[in-house]
């Protein structure tokens, strides 16, 4: 009797730390499409005032690399769905934390073939979009990656209705940036 | 509804714990109430500094003035004064009234008043003050760089605030104090607004809350939709000033290719109009409750007035452009924004008649929370209508930048929130320390604070629209200022006196807190639910969850029995028997 009555609170308890974080962490993603949606607000404003784009002088960088990132977090957002259908299968998570670094390094070769083209931070307006949006989408990367090998450390230490919901929270934030990175490859490098 | 009830946690037993890096709602409360007087009165001093230089130019300011500007014996430089009203305009507005408002009575009151134990997320609460606590560090921090603080003025408009315009690293430093904040008062907003949503005690609807929850509930929102806006702006001038990057950058200044300093303008205004809405909306909350409680009869349309909060909330997010008539807008905008601007003035007429309706025919107790609560109605209604001529174009073009628009906005965000402050210090000071404040030192706060406010900021506005421009080190260079030099003197005077009047609030604060008589339980008479608790609160608030009956505003019934003539929130709404 007493068991039962302990199990039953004890999931009544989860179901509200479920609502109140899932309601925190969109109330934090709200916050954080803020952020992005302003930059981009600010690039739609030079994109459509400027008579030619990119401004005289300048070529699009190559679609190689950013081609690659793109895929590589798509891939990785693939891997965590996976993750999240069966979280006693931990290779799901592996894939996303290993996908998520390969994104970051992919990057780091971006500003540096930028830089070897000579295109730098202040060669005017067009690479200051790029050096400054990526910058502060890959903060988040790393900061969402700091999440996820945490959320390992926890997982490795057995599946709870906890980690279930860190699970989801960080997949939400993990997807985000994921859509972000998105929506900044095709504005920025494709069109 | 509250979706699952919180523990209670064990009390904290080491200094540390319980008073430093507490995570009790409560004491966060009050380590930002500290922080936002401690601020109140650096800003405050700076205030004084500006006025002292605008009444009595190339005089030295008095006593302290001989340590501070040891080069010019004692009168403020003109560059230092351009670092005085930038500095004042910021800590007053996100380092004074933001923490006392939102940080102190947002946790303060939000968990005692919908009946819950604590705010969601704890850890987040105590970080969000840490946070503000190094933002503050940075920010003093500036004022000791080479060449001194931030200096381009509070909205720091680009170029003023790139390197041509501001080349020492205070204006770096200011960029990163603020981000910083706005990092903090997100996470903060977080917490307000899954709180709320999430905790409500049992039987509480949304308009069963108090007006005051309502308040900071649409602040919250409001923050944590606006704030990484001004983030994004503030990083943007960051990497320009750091990195070289040219977004705020153009002709001359920018070595190659160009920026547009305009779009800081755009972005700064996207989230400071709703900023001004976030200061001022706990107010009006506050002021709302405060006002039904002390004339001891319901709120009047208290469902009016939430909903009006809202639309005003969401009206105010639509209507930034009447900050920048100026940077050649097309007609067709200014008259747009203008259109909409003028719309917000329905609300704000509607809950004002709220506020009207609920005072009218009451039994009014004067105590000191209802003289400032009664204060703001008078000082919001000023500013409020004054905001008119600045709402529209023909008259805002000759007002722009004068100090019309300073009266302005210090009567609706300054006077007002200021005074909806000391209400709510006054009002829930027992429940905070378990003593009461002296009455009657309140009672001469008020009226001095109240004669020194409207003498700065009435005598402003007349200044300001005989021509006087804001942010100006001499404006009697110009000779048609010349003859309002009398004016700015009375001004000043003025100021001194609403300055000094507020060391009877901080003497009357402390010294209560001491040794003021101990406080009842529920010393004014209300029934929302933080009165039903002992004063001050217990660590855990409540020891049972209440079950909420009736909205918080039930006083005067007439068919109420015995000698209480109000009904806690917990009772059941007392119904005509016959």
């Amino acid at each position: 009797m007493t068991t039962t009555v302990v199990k039953k609170t004890l999931s009544k308890n989860d179901q509200g730390q479920e609502i109140i974080s899932s309601v925190g962490m969109i109330v934090a993603l709200v916050s954080f499409a803020m952020l992005f949606a302003t930059l981009m607000m600010g690039f739609a404003m030079f994109r459509l005032t400027a008579p030619v784009w990119p401004p005289a002088g300048m070529t699009k960088p190559s679609l190689l690399l950013p081609s690659l990132s793109t895929l590589c977090i798509f891939l990785s957002s693939v891997c965590y769905m996976k993750f999240e259908k069966n979280m006693a299968d931990n290779r799901g998570l592996i894939a996303t934390i290993v996908l998520g670094f390969i994104f970051m390094i992919i990057q780091t070769l971006l500003w540096h073939s930028l830089k070897t083209q000579g295109i730098y931070v202040s060669s005017g307006i067009f690479p200051s979009i790029i050096y400054a949006f990526t910058w502060i989408h890959a903060a988040h990367i790393v900061a969402a990656l700091a999440m996820l090998i945490w959320l390992y450390r926890n997982v490795q230490k057995g599946v709870t209705p906890t980690t279930q919901r860190q699970a989801g929270n960080t997949g939400k934030f993990w997807h985000f940036l994921g859509i972000v990175w998105f929506i900044m490859f095709v504005t920025i490098f494709v069109i | 509804m509250a979706f699952f009830e919180q523990h209670i946690h064990d009390e904290p037993k080491t200094f540390l714990s319980k008073y430093v890096f507490s995570f009790d709602h409560k004491v966060i409360g009050k380590q930002f109430l500290w922080y936002g007087i401690a601020f109140l009165g650096i800003g405050g001093m700076m205030a004084l500094l500006i006025r002292w230089t605008l009444a009595f130019p190339g005089e030295p300011f008095p006593v302290i003035g001989q340590f501070l500007f040891p080069h010019t014996n004692g009168v403020v430089p003109p560059d230092t004064y351009a670092m005085l009203f930038t500095l004042h305009g910021t800590i007053m507005i996100f380092y004074a009234i933001t923490p006392i408002l939102i940080g102190a009575f947002g946790n303060f009151c939000i968990p005692l008043m919908i009946g819950a134990r604590d705010m969601v997320f704890p850890t987040l609460n105590m970080l969000s003050f840490w946070l503000a606590f190094v933002s503050a560090i940075l920010l003093l921090a500036s004022l000791f760089t080479p060449l001194g603080g931030a200096a381009g003025g509070w909205v720091s408009y680009p170029t003023l605030s790139t390197l041509i315009g501001s080349p020492g690293i205070g204006q770096t430093l200011w960029c990163l104090a603020l981000f910083v904040l706005g990092v903090s008062s997100t996470m903060g907003a977080v917490n307000y607004i899954a709180t709320i949503i999430t905790l409500r005690a049992p039987g509480m609807g949304y308009f069963d809350m108090p007006l005051t929850i309502w308040g900071l509930w649409l602040t919250a929102i409001l923050n944590a939709i606006f704030l990484p806006v001004l983030g994004a702006g503030l990083l943007l001038l960051t990497f320009d000033r750091v990195f070289g990057t040219t977004f705020f950058l153009a002709g001359a200044a920018a070595t190659s290719g160009s920026g547009d300093p305009v779009l800081f303008q755009h972005v700064f205004w996207i989230f400071g109009h709703p900023e001004v809405y976030i200061l001022i909306l706990p107010a009006w909350g506050i002021v709302s409750d405060l006002l039904s409680f002390f004339a001891r009869k319901p709120a009047f349309g208290a469902k009016a007035t939430a909903l009006a909060m809202t639309s005003i909330t969401i009206l105010s997010t639509l209507v930034y452009g009447h900050h920048m008539y100026t940077t050649q807008m097309s007609p067709l905008l200014t008259q747009s924004f203008m259109m909409l601007t003028m719309t917000i003035s329905i609300p704000s007429s509607v809950f004002f008649a709220n506020w009207l309706g609920t005072i009218w025919k009451g039994s009014i107790r004067f105590q000191t929370p209802m003289l400032f609560s009664l204060g703001v109605v008078f000082v919001f209604g000023l500013g409020g209508l004054t905001g008119l001529y600045l709402a529209t174009v023909s008259t805002d073009l000759y007002l722009h930048d004068t100090y019309f628009v300073v009266g302005h906005f210090h009567y609706t965000m300054a006077a007002s929130v200021l005074l909806g402050g000391f209400a709510a210090t006054y009002f829930w000071f027992p429940k905070m320390f378990g003593r009461m404040m002296n009455e009657t030192i309140g009672k001469i706060h008020f009226w001095i604070t109240m004669l020194g406010l409207n003498g700065v900021f009435m005598g402003m506005m007349v200044v300001g629209w005989a021509g006087m421009h804001r942010r100006i080190y001499n404006p009697f260079v110009y000779e048609f200022l010349q003859k309002l030099i009398p004016i700015n003197t009375f001004i000043t005077v003025s100021a001194i006196t609403m300055g000094a009047a507020q060391l009877f609030f901080v003497y009357n604060f402390i010294y209560s807190m001491v040794k003021g008589p101990k406080a009842e339980q529920n010393p004014w008479g209300v029934g929302t639910l933080e009165w039903t608790i002992p004063s001050p609160a217990p660590h855990y608030n409540f020891a049972e969850i209440p079950v909420v009956k009736c909205g918080p505003h039930e006083l005067g019934n007439p068919n109420l029995k015995g000698d209480r003539d109000f009904q806690y929130q917990t009772e059941e709404l007392v119904e005509c028997n016959s």
